[in-house]
């Protein structure tokens, strides 16, 4: 499924944080996933509140002089496919 | 270095209501005046998290004939453990399973037999399904993560389809199609259990399509068989390398049916710490590694790919635990393998004759023996 501009993602169901502060993973059922940079960035925005492109401005805000179109681009794939394994709803 | 273990598998008791057929648990079952007491179980959940697993999988038998399970779970979740409950559901009261959630449950496993209640109830040789189906809605009020699981075998593949579709119905965030693996019980059911040729290739191409069919809804996740496969399965990540499974009465053993190997000492949690379990128990050392590999393990390329396939199923099925798995085409014992699926019979036995002929696991006694 394609993220849009109303969707407000957030950890799916049954998915939440774990690991340490200095090494944060994402657990769910059967599973986990080292999270870093961008990445964790993007996941840390997800808490169901805030649009799509609210987080998109957020992450430009943050890393300056970044290319929107880029940030947009690259956050819609990352969360799509965490969409798929059922990590992420929106 | 060695690594920590990922995941830890509590058996927390043997009792369980029900008696299916394929059951994973040993032929000799732990006593219910023998399991560890909550403060035990507790200080291992604490020293899990300490030593950075991630996971737990509260198991049995079945583990809601504990009646202090929600203090186990609000331990684990305390300790911060991602916490799953692999239950049978039977008993499990609207009002419980609100505890159970409350005290930080992540997940529940929930299993099912069949679609059909009677054919259902016939495999777990006790009425389950009705109550299941209920639960099911029950457990979909809550905030958990929520996996309905299937085992399979020749007796119910021919619906697997139509399975599938029911299991949908309950709106799991994830179905588990396993197909038995034989151990324990099933082993003593083999004959009755292992899947036609025909059947395991269209339930392959069936699971194939219901995971494209719900992609990004259900997440479909399966455990395929491996006495039809060519090459053997990469038996619980490697001995003693990713996962802990501590029994009823408190040893830690490195899976399932480690217990069927002769000559292995199972350190016990009431004696040592799980870190020292885990990195001098002679269990755990037993087969790590490539050390005790035969040929043709030893000089295999895949050998750090199946780290030589499943020890258990190689001592059950040729005497020698550290040979390599006879479902492995390259095993010398591979004929065993094309023995048994030669004898297995082609058509689906009816339910009326198999009865006669099946072994329902039962409780385990009261008392130690």
């Amino acid at each position: 499924m394609a993220i849009d501009q109303t969707s407000k993602p957030a950890l799916a169901v049954g998915c939440r944080w774990g690991g340490s502060q200095e090494d944060p993973m994402l657990l769910f059922p059967e599973g986990a996933m080292k999270v870093q940079g961008t990445g964790l960035a993007i996941l840390e925005l997800c808490d169901g509140q805030r649009t799509f492109p609210e987080i998109v401005e957020e992450l430009h805000r943050r890393y300056l002089g970044s290319d929107e179109q880029r940030i947009r681009e690259d956050a819609a794939k990352f969360l799509e496919q965490l969409h798929e394994k059922r990590i992420v709803d929106f | 270095m060695l690594a920590n273990p990922l995941a830890l598998i509590a058996e927390i008791t043997h009792r369980c209501p029900l008696h299916c057929v394929y059951c994973s648990n040993p032929l000799e079952l732990s006593a219910a005046n023998s399991e560890l007491k909550t403060e035990d179980w507790q200080r291992v959940f604490a020293e899990a998290a300490k030593m950075g697993i991630l996971h737990l999988h509260l198991t049995g038998g079945e583990p809601l004939a504990r009646t202090d399970l929600e203090e186990l779970v609000a331990s684990a979740h305390q300790a911060r453990l991602y916490t799953n409950l692999i239950t049978s559901g039977m008993g499990l009261s609207r009002q419980r399973l609100a505890r159970l959630v409350q005290a930080g449950l992540d997940h529940i496993q929930l299993s099912f037999q069949d679609s059909q209640p009677d054919r259902a109830d016939w495999i777990a040789g006790t009425k389950s399904h009705a109550h299941k189906v209920e639960l099911a809605g029950w457990i979909r009020e809550h905030r958990i993560a929520f996996t309905a699981n299937l085992v399979v075998h020749r007796q119910n593949l021919d619906d697997l389809e139509d399975t599938i579709k029911f299991l949908e119905r309950l709106r799991p965030d994830r179905i588990e199609i396993a197909h038995t693996q034989y151990y324990g019980w099933a082993l003593e059911n083999r004959a009755a259990l292992m899947p036609t040729a025909a059947q395991l290739e269209k339930a392959l191409a069936v699971v194939a399509a219901a995971a494209a069919r719900l992609k990004g809804s259900v997440r479909i996740d399966s455990v395929v068989p491996d006495y039809h496969a060519q090459f053997p399965k990469a038996c619980m990540g490697g001995w003693g390398q990713r996962l802990m499974l501590i029994n009823p009465k408190g040893e830690a053993l490195p899976c399932h049916a480690a217990g069927v190997i002769p000559g292995l000492v199972f350190d016990n949690v009431r004696e040592r710490s799980l870190p020292s379990i885990w990195n001098e128990s002679s269990a755990f050392q037993k087969f790590r590694g490539e050390d005790w590999m035969q040929e043709p393990c030893r000089t295999c390329e895949r050998r750090t790919e199946d780290f030589g396939g499943c020890r258990c199923q190689a001592f059950l099925l040729t005497g020698d635990a550290a040979a390599t798995d006879p479902v492995c085409s390259l095993a010398s014992t591979h004929h065993v393998i094309l023995e048994t699926l030669r004898q297995s019979p082609t058509n689906i036995v009816s339910p009326l004759s198999l009865s006669e002929n099946w072994k329902y696991r039962p409780n385990p006694s009261r008392n130690r023996p």
